[in-house]
């Protein structure tokens, strides 16, 4: 009764109204605004930034440091380290990264990797290894 | 404004609401990473004040290099060095409080803790190009004086008990920087926050008003997670025996010694402490890696407000009486 009675009081422009937030609302549950899926790879070389790449399109690429070349794929939505100048290779064994704030790390290269960007079905906010 | 109905004005609130909870959760998030302990450090800070939060991890970050330069043995002018190479020396306040720390897991691990085999780190050389496998004779030689008794703390004050000894904090020192980093950040005014030094974590408050979820690394799954956690103002490590090692004719030869033999752990894969700050953790891990499944688990058991789980050699799963309601197996 009473939303009836609140309805008829409503005006045209009130109405519009209505109809753009009830539209927004919805809109802001479809899209998500901030981060989109389909995370992207950012390389720092020695606190640099120096290669970004979407992690939805596979490829292969080198980043050099003061050891040498690390070599890294993108390939089926994770990245990993290939190959690498550093003695322990502890950075290969870090095996994949793929969902956002997962990160990889050659040390002795000065070489870090992390995923950016949100990706659906995140199942930890922090891994521990 | 308000003379419009009631159901229009309820509705721009909701929509402000809607708004307000996915815009302001991006703008109070900051992460920091830096190379530092010879790992990856990452902080993430959470909050309103942004200058607050970029000042505070920027201040943490800094103390974590400060003790970095006291503890690490890669650096000739260290403190810990200087300790191994003068035999007695008055220390900074903080290496004082991180080995009487340190002694107390090895008494209470029956010395499966060991903060004196520098020696031994060295005669295998584990992070080397070339890491070898040694004789008997040379791990004799290396473990000579080791134990939980090696070294006398008396305030400031500490001495080795034999000459030859070598001190190596691998195994508590990154834990010990993840607790200053945090009282930096919760000095600062900080309510959430999380420090991670290559896994060694340590929470502060909830993460956008939840538990934070930790991923715990599958010991022989690559990329995989074997159990999530669901804490708080809780730190977290894990120890295992795939993080540093060699491969000889099909044996791992990883970086958890036993200080009896001399060798590496056999009895886990991997081991998972929670405990209520990450020095701790990190010890205790290294401890319940070293003592095996059983006695590993009887060591986690017995210590107040500690928490954790095994992976066998076998791959079993062991856990403390504690931990179920936090812990999600996958």
């Amino acid at each position: 009764m009473a939303l009836g009675s609140a309805l008829r009081r409503l005006t045209l422009f009130d109405r519009y109204l209505v109809v753009i937030f009830a539209l927004l609302v919805v809109v802001s549950f479809l899209f998500p605004f901030s981060k989109q899926p389909g995370a992207r790879v950012v390389v720092d070389a020695d606190h640099r930034t120096v290669y970004t790449a979407p992690l939805n399109e596979n490829r292969t690429f080198e980043v050099s440091g003061p050891l040498g070349d690390t070599r890294l794929t993108i390939e089926n939505g994770a990245v990993r380290v290939l190959s690498s100048p550093c003695p322990q290779k502890i950075c290969i064994g870090m095996g994949e990264a793929h969902q956002a704030g997962d990160l990889l790390a050659c040390v002795p290269n000065r070489i870090v990797i992390r995923v950016e960007g949100q990706a659906e079905g995140e199942s930890y906010d922090l891994l521990s290894r | 404004m308000f003379s419009r109905p009631w159901a229009l004005i309820l509705l721009v609130l909701l929509v402000a609401l809607v708004f307000w909870q996915r815009f302001s959760t991006e703008k109070s998030q900051l992460s920091r990473t830096a190379l530092l302990m010879g790992t990856l450090v990452e902080i993430q800070a959470n909050g309103d004040d942004r200058e607050l939060l970029e000042t505070a991890v920027t201040d943490a970050i800094a103390e974590m290099s400060r003790l970095e330069q006291l503890f690490s043995t890669h650096i000739p002018q260290s403190e810990i060095n200087r300790l191994s190479d003068a035999g007695t020396l008055q220390v900074s306040i903080e290496t004082a409080e991180l080995l009487t720390l340190g002694q107390q897991i090895a008494r209470s691990s029956q010395g499966a803790f060991d903060m004196c085999l520098g020696n031994l780190k060295r005669l295998w050389d584990i992070e080397s190009q070339a890491p070898k496998t040694p004789s008997e004779k040379e791990l004799r030689e290396a473990l000579r004086g080791i134990g939980p008794e090696s070294l006398q703390i008396e305030g400031r004050q500490v001495t080795k008990q034999t000459e030859s000894l070598r001190i190596d904090l691998g195994g508590i020192a990154k834990g010990y920087a993840v607790d200053r980093a945090v009282e930096i950040l919760r000095a600062a005014g900080v309510l959430s926050a999380a420090v991670n030094a290559g896994g060694d974590i340590r929470l502060l408050g909830y993460r956008q008003g939840q538990p934070w979820r930790i991923g715990i690394q599958h010991p022989r799954q690559n990329g995989e997670v074997i159990a999530t956690l669901m804490l708080q103002d809780r730190a977290v490590v894990t120890s295992g025996d795939y993080e540093r090692y060699f491969e000889v004719e099909g044996t791992r030869y990883h970086h958890l010694f036993d200080p009896q033999t001399g060798r590496p752990a056999r009895g886990c894969q991997s081991v998972t402490v929670v405990a209520a700050d990450a020095a701790s953790a990190d010890a205790l891990a290294t401890a319940a890696f070293v003592l095996g499944p059983q006695k590993g688990l009887a060591l986690l058991e017995q210590m107040p407000e500690v928490e954790g789980f095994l992976i066998a050699a076998d791959g079993s799963r062991l856990t403390t009486s504690g931990l179920e309601d936090f812990l999600e197996w996958h």
